[in-house]
């Protein structure tokens, strides 16, 4: 029997076309090697994700804005890391000077809106000193 | 047709400063080594960012954090796979914690991180990439510049192999 030992991770990441999960889980029905390989990978995969999101040390990155930071700490509350995190993007970039480079506005939303939303460790850093900032002048 | 506004590399450095540093964080165990990288990557996005080309800024973000993890690795003529004893986990171990489960979580945390230290580096990358930082499988394979199907199978035999360790 021909096993589908790698379509298993991309099954648990959602990495998998429509037929390829029909195949999937019909192969799944009649083969315990791979049902015990799913639920190896699923183990592991939550094994991995559930590690921490570790700190930034401090004055690694450029200050952020800590009114907006201490906005999204007082809701405490999921909504208001992803307004905090938004604001941030959209309010930097109207006072920055342009540079030759572009990024989808709307991609960063979705992206960094819906992450934070999700995972409550993740938001604005909170830092200090901007020294990689006078190092580059 | 979605707009485009300026990125600057201190706006790389405030969303993504602290994705690169759990990166390489959890490819070496050890938070000097990450935080040099976090460094050295603004750097190289900031010189990068006035010819970046709008497209997949994951893909492009990514590529070059890899790119100067593993120059930085060869720098120091040492495998990526050498981590200092002590520095395994370090955040969990300043993290005090009183209950017993809590000392339950961050042994299993320390199991994993050791674990992922012994996969060998192509595996340790995919996989922290897709389970630490949360790329696609389709960012995963511009940044690491491989076809998708070589990610998925690095991605499954990774977890595997962590598996093995971990039992």
């Amino acid at each position: 029997m021909t096993h589908l030992g790698e379509m298993i991770s991309a099954y648990l990441d959602g990495e998998l076309s429509r037929p390829e999960i029909e195949q999937l889980l019909i192969h799944l029905d009649g083969c315990g090697r791979c049902a015990a390989d799913m639920q190896d990978a699923q183990i592991v995969r939550s094994a991995v994700r559930s590690l921490p999101l570790l700190e930034l040390p401090a004055g690694l990155v450029p200050e952020a804005e800590t009114e907006l930071v201490s906005l999204h700490r007082n809701r405490g509350f999921l909504v208001g890391a992803a307004a905090a995190v938004v604001a941030l993007v959209i309010a930097i970039a109207a006072i920055v000077t342009p540079s030759a480079a572009t990024v989808s506005l709307e991609e960063l939303n979705s992206r960094y809106g819906a992450r934070a939303s999700l995972d409550p460790a993740f938001g604005p850093a909170k830092v200090v000193v901007p020294d990689l900032a006078q190092l580059l002048e | 047709m979605t707009e485009s506004v300026p990125l600057t590399w201190e706006e790389v450095a405030r969303v993504y400063g602290r994705k690169i540093y759990n990166f390489a964080y959890r490819l070496t165990g050890n938070s000097d080594d990450a935080a040099d990288l976090v460094q050295e990557v603004l750097l190289r996005v900031r010189r990068g960012l006035a010819s970046y080309q709008p497209g997949s800024f994951e893909g492009w973000l990514w590529r070059i954090t890899r790119n100067a993890f593993l120059d930085d690795v060869r720098r120091r003529n040492r495998r990526p796979t050498t981590p200092l004893p002590d520095e395994v986990d370090r955040w969990s171990l300043a993290s005090a914690p009183a209950a017993d489960t809590e000392y339950s979580r961050i042994s299993i945390g320390d199991d994993v991180q050791k674990a992922l230290l012994e996969l060998p580096y192509e595996f340790r990358e995919a996989v922290v990439l897709c389970d630490i930082v949360g790329l696609s499988y389709e960012e995963i394979a511009r940044a690491v510049a491989v076809p998708v199907g070589t990610v998925r199978s690095r991605i499954h035999r990774g977890r595997r192999l962590l598996r093995e360790s971990l039992t």
